[in-house]
């Protein structure tokens, strides 16, 4: 039997086999020419290739656009202005007032980006911290329940997106419920304030499960003795989540915060299948402007688009940076 | 204060019966020792003692008061566990005082107790530390000062010192047997580690497969054990062990040596490796040949067999030339043998 799986396992292998005695030579030569630090580079070369295509060259390119003006696409038919792009977008009377700004739109997306980041990284955080702390406990059909969590996590944006759009619409799973309640229906997604907190809503219930994991690998990882300890120590149960949880889950609550707080500063996909930045434009986030401005309005400025998603990217690298601090902090805090 | 009493305890998780039904007293300020070979029970006895699990059922009481629903908070005892289980993000001090703060004392009393703890331990200068800055002895210390500040009814120790090495596992078991005298405390301590068991114990019970073979004095233990198990189990080199028959009032050993005893049947002859001697001409010995000779300075180490009884060690004191594949005979006295019957029960 077991002669059998070892034959068995050669011929899959096979392909593999070979292609790596093709690329033999190759790599004696250039370790003949480089050392083994150079086979280092050698291998990290094809990942370093693909990250300086796809995102290095962008990045450069990017900021290139937003020195430049006109409606063309090509880069050639261009005409450089500097920083004049910039300015446009940061031209404003009073920032906490968009009508006041040149960009208007700009800053009506600045202002529902960061009251939806605020908003829903807090509900995120508080949603996957007590759905881990639930599924951390010994409960009957635990591994059913994770499961429930996560599924949304693996469904497409556009698909969860287009999922709510058909439970709130008009004739919707919703309004069947609630007028069979007694209620009148309600237009959720027309409401200023319903669209924006179904985009919240939403998008917490896609991605939870995701943070949820992080989490609860996080409180799997605490061991049981300082639990145990705890108790003996009569600690009052709240008094275990603050003081022992909450600061032992402190490098995995960073790490969802950071990645949450990125994940919502780019929100796009599902809120703009689900409302389309309206009514008006009550959802209408900062990566739905870029879009908008740089390939969907008649218009098209792909200046102005590349220069907000400049300070876009500037606004996620100081937030990374304040988070990654704190991460840090909280890791030495607990190893320390 | 620290009367803890066991009546009829048992524990099974899910089918599988782990204690059988213990019976135990153990009287106020002793330091009693539970040890066994793994998954005897011990731990699980030590938990069910502090409130950490539930029992299947009996009846567990403090103080002449039942506390077997009683959660671990209720119960006043303290335990140390075999991890430390000191909270990573808290410095000693802070280790130290959250119970206290817990039980909602004031401020100057916790400080209070806390540094007459570390005076008590020698950790003074640790406070402001936090654990991962910490040797394994400090932790061990900064643990059991974190028991200490509760002023317990009773201490529950799970192997504190199995993580330590052997020079520190040394000094520690001194220093918890200076402790307890100090403290005159109730202590239940599990360990596998005979020494730790002997030299630190008032009594010592002996587990095996959730049931107790024997509770008794170290000394009396090793003197007089009551079964094969514990005459097996406690002092190293284990015992020796002859199968023989008891006939006419006596026991034959390999090399024609006899032994008197008041029985008849099938029983085993125990005699420990230190209680074997090399025998003058005339003596009534057990001839064996050596196989291996491990001269440790004070004391020898002989390792031989019998014919028909296989392997006899034999702790030898001084330095003795004794060479392998030496012929030698081994004397014993009569108040040095435990006999055993069918059953493995002392006789006698």
């Amino acid at each position: 039997m077991a002669r059998f799986g070892e034959t068995v396992g050669r011929v899959a292998t096979l392909p593999l086999v070979l292609i790596a005695r093709a690329f033999d030579p190759v790599l004696r030569l250039w370790q003949r020419g480089t050392g083994t630090g150079g086979m280092v580079a050698f291998f990290l070369l094809p990942n370093m290739a693909i990250f300086g295509v796809f995102v290095i060259i962008p990045l450069v390119l990017n900021f290139v656009y937003s020195l430049t003006g006109g409606t063309n696409i090509l880069l050639g038919d261009r005409s450089f202005i500097g920083f004049g792009q910039y300015g446009r977008l940061l031209e404003c009377g009073n920032y906490l007032q968009p009508l006041t700004c040149r960009e208007d739109q700009f800053w009506t997306a600045v202002r529902n980006t960061s009251l939806f980041v605020l908003f829903q990284v807090s509900l995120m955080v508080c949603v996957s911290m007590i759905t881990a702390l639930i599924l951390n406990r010994n409960i009957a059909g635990r591994g059913f329940f994770r499961a429930v969590f996560f599924f949304p996590v693996l469904l497409s944006p556009v698909v969860v997106g287009l999922i709510w759009r058909w439970i709130l619409q008009r004739q919707g799973l919703m309004n069947l419920i609630v007028t069979n309640l007694g209620f009148d229906p309600v237009v959720w997604l027309n409401d200023r304030f319903f669209a924006f907190a179904a985009a919240i809503g939403v998008s917490t219930w896609a991605h939870m499960g995701f943070y949820t994991l992080i989490l609860l690998a996080g409180l799997q990882a605490i061991p049981k003795d300082l639990y145990e300890a705890a108790e003996m120590d009569a600690t009052p149960p709240a008094r275990v989540f603050w003081r022992i949880t909450l600061p032992l889950l402190g490098p995995n609550l960073a790490v969802v915060l950071v990645l949450a707080l990125i994940r919502g500063v780019q929100i796009f996909d599902e809120a703009y299948v689900l409302t389309g930045g309206g009514p008006g434009t009550s959802t209408l986030f900062l990566t739905q402007y870029i879009y908008e401005v740089g390939f969907a309005s008649f218009l098209r400025n792909p200046g102005l688009a590349a220069a907000a998603s400049i300070l876009m990217g500037l606004v996620l690298v100081v937030l990374t940076l304040i988070q990654l601090g704190l991460s840090r902090r909280a890791e030495r805090g607990n190893t320390r | 204060m620290g009367r803890i009493a066991l009546e009829g305890i048992r524990k099974s998780f899910g089918t599988v019966d782990v204690i059988h039904g213990i019976d135990l007293e153990i009287g106020e300020g002793e330091l009693v020792v539970f040890v066994g070979p793994s998954g005897c029970g011990k731990s699980t006895l030590l938990r069910l003692i502090a409130g950490l699990d539930q029992p299947t059922s009996g009846k567990i009481e403090i103080d002449g008061v039942d506390v077997t629903r009683k959660g671990a908070a209720d119960r006043g005892l303290a335990m140390v566990f075999q991890s430390y289980a000191l909270y990573p993000h808290m410095t000693v001090r802070q280790n130290l005082s959250f119970g206290l703060e817990n039980a909602r004392m004031p401020k100057a009393e916790i400080d209070q107790r806390v540094e007459e703890a570390a005076r008590m331990l020698d950790i003074g200068e640790l406070l402001t530390r936090r654990p991962t800055q910490l040797s394994g002895g400090q932790r061990q210390r900064v643990a059991i000062g974190r028991a200490i500040v509760r002023n317990p009814t009773a201490f529950l120790l799970d192997e504190p010192l199995s993580n330590l090495d052997a020079e520190l596992r040394g000094t520690m078991r001194a220093e918890l047997a200076a402790l307890h005298a100090r403290l005159a405390t109730t202590m239940i301590y599990v360990t596998h580690d005979q020494i730790e068991a002997m030299t630190l114990a008032d009594r010592i019970v002996v587990l095996r497969k959730g049931r107790i073979e024997q509770v008794d004095t170290p000394l009396n233990l090793y003197n007089r054990p009551q079964n094969l198990f514990v005459a097996g189990f406690i002092g190293a080199p284990n015992m020796n062990f002859f199968v023989t028959e008891a006939k006419s009032g006596r026991a034959a050993l390999p090399g024609g040596a006899e032994v008197v005893l008041d029985h008849a049947g099938p029983v085993t002859i125990g005699i420990r490796p230190q209680h074997l001697r090399l025998a003058q001409d005339s003596e009534r010995a057990i001839a064996a040949k050596v196989h291996l000779v491990e001269a440790l300075g004070a004391e020898t180490v002989v390792h031989a067999s019998a014919e028909g009884a296989g392997s006899i060690l034999t702790v030898l004191e001084g330095q003795p030339l004794i060479e392998r594949g030496a012929e030698i005979r081994l004397a014993f006295d009569d108040e040095n043998i435990h006999a055993f019957d069918a059953d493995g029960q002392r006789i006698g």
